[in-house]
């Protein structure tokens, strides 16, 4: 019930702020399409680049947009509007808000995710989305969505949140298997950047797009970031002195 | 009822609130007063869960109060000094969101929402989002907020701060009427008129320490009923006693401009607040 709330409330912002969000989903992925795909054109990993780039764009985007539907909104509820408050001190379970937020947060990466696979349909050729695909985007969204909410508990001011992007997101955009593979990194740094989400989920989802199965060790390791992740934030919610 | 055995927080080596411990009865409007900084909004805090006592505990209805404690939650509204609501919402989505947080049924919601929205004066901009509204509107809107879930306690961080005399007589008949319903009514305000007008009982704080705890006439009592003003070159002194004959001597003895009058819970609490500054 407090699940159905919060994706209630998501739900409004999104309505509200859709063509922004629809915008700001398209922009910088876009781009990359354009600089990567059209304006240099290249030959890489064996096929042309823009079949490589297209999954890494997708896992990409679930990334970015469930990051930023959480980290921004919940700073500025917890620090600035204090609208936080009206959720703890309702009777409403404060880890149903929290799985609520989640799911939300994830829902809104597939989205993003899903305008990038409508407006690469007249560049990309034969690359595969099903079902499993769809299943690793809204897991890894639901792993950034949940990073969003721990780093957005841990935020002194709202304006940490435009820091958490430089910070964290932004290099995972570049390093984590979206541009190019993580094979060809040297040994140690490798095995350091397979173990971030974003990286298992490029991997899956292109793998899948390439008509191969995906490595399953990829679900155990964004299995892992989530419950991490996800008892950190429960905990904290629950637990943190000064919310 | 709520009870607070030993309630202290701390924020590093600074002490907001030491060893608060009082009970406020069922259907009680009870004051808490106290100068700037004295505690009041963190006590409101740790009453709404938002922050956790650093040693203490709180009680309601004989059950401790946690983040967990949804039953216990389900019981409490609050009025916060600011105006906690997501300013992109319109009216009714804030009204909406607070109904669905309780679990109120929609049409519940939907109906209580619009009989409040009226009685505020605010049902011609339901539409309109927090972010547009003035602050007394804001005021309101979350008043309305507070009422939907008909609470049985209902927590008020300065509820008035800011609104003109007008509305702020109509916010002190509006919560009379609430609490004649037997709503156990928290205040907390810089308007001491506004807690010897409204409560029952008061608890004045300084530093975060309890100073006094009673009715506000039996407050007055004790510090003595009849005040005398003596205007100095730069200050203002007062003395007071408990019986106006005591007074009117006094009075005899000090310079022209003088004045004898009733003491009001106001001298009460420049006397605690005062005397710790001092």
């Amino acid at each position: 019930m407090g699940i159905l709330t919060v994706l209630w409330e998501k739900w409004v912002e999104f309505r509200r702020d859709f063509y922004k969000i629809t915008v700001a989903a398209m922009i910088s992925p876009l781009m990359y399409l354009i600089i990567f795909g059209l304006g240099i054109r290249v030959t890489s990993h064996g096929q042309p680049y823009i079949q490589f780039l297209v999954p890494g764009l997708v896992a990409m985007c679930t990334m970015t947009g469930s990051f930023s539907a959480i980290a921004q909104n919940m700073s500025v509820q917890r620090l600035y509007e204090k609208a936080l408050d009206q959720v703890m001190v309702s009777p409403t379970p404060l880890w149903q808000f929290i799985l609520g937020q989640v799911i939300g947060g994830s829902l809104r990466g597939l989205y993003a995710a899903c305008v990038i696979l409508v407006l690469t349909i007249p560049v990309r050729r034969g690359l595969v989305f099903n079902g499993l695909s769809f299943l690793i985007m809204l897991l890894n969204g639901m792993v950034f969505a949940t990073l969003a909410l721990v780093l957005s508990f841990l935020a002194k001011t709202y304006s940490d949140a435009p820091r958490f992007n430089t910070y964290i997101i932004m290099p995972m955009s570049f390093l984590c298997n979206t541009f190019f593979s993580t094979e060809e990194m040297p040994d140690g740094f490798r095995q350091v950047i397979e173990l971030i989400p974003l990286s298992q989920a490029s991997g899956m989802i292109r793998s899948i797009a390439n008509g191969e199965a995906p490595g399953y060790i990829g679900f155990a390791v964004l299995a892992a970031w989530l419950a991490v992740l996800g008892t950190i934030s429960v905990i904290f919610i629950y637990r943190k002195k000064n919310l | 009822m709520i009870e607070l055995r030993g309630l202290t927080k701390r924020f590093g080596s600074f002490t907001a609130v030491d060893g608060l411990s009082f009970e406020i009865k069922t259907g009680e409007f009870f004051g808490l007063l106290g100068p700037n900084g004295a505690g009041k909004t963190t006590t409101i805090s740790m009453l709404s869960t938002v922050l956790l006592p650093s040693s203490g505990e709180i009680f309601i209805d004989g059950t401790k109060l946690t983040r967990a404690a949804s039953e216990q939650k389900r019981k409490l509204a609050v009025i916060t000094q600011e105006y906690s609501m997501r300013q992109d919402m319109t009216m009714d989505e804030v009204m909406e969101y607070q109904g669905r947080l309780y679990y109120m049924p929609r049409k519940k919601i939907k109906e209580r929402s619009d009989e409040l929205l009226e009685f505020a004066g605010l049902q011609d901009y339901h539409r309109r989002t927090v972010r547009h509204l003035s602050g007394g509107m804001k005021r309101k809107l979350m008043i309305c907020r507070a009422l939907l879930i008909e609470p049985e306690i209902l927590l008020l961080d300065e509820p008035t701060a800011g609104m003109d005399a007008l509305s702020r007589r109509q916010m002190w008949n509006l919560l009379k009427q609430v609490n004649d319903r037997d709503m156990m009514i928290l205040l907390t305000t810089h308007y001491i008129e506004e807690a010897e007008a409204l409560c029952d009982r008061v608890a004045m704080i300084n530093r975060g320490k309890l100073q006094k705890l009673d009715a506000p006439k039996a407050l007055i009592k004790e510090l003595g009923e009849f005040t005398v003003d003596e205007t100095g070159e730069t200050d203002l002194k007062s003395a007071h006693f408990a019986s106006r004959e005591d007074a009117i001597r006094y009075l005899e003895g000090t310079a022209e401009g003088s004045v004898l009058r009733q003491t009001t819970l106001e001298d009460v609490f420049i006397d605690v607040a005062g005397r710790k500054l001092q």
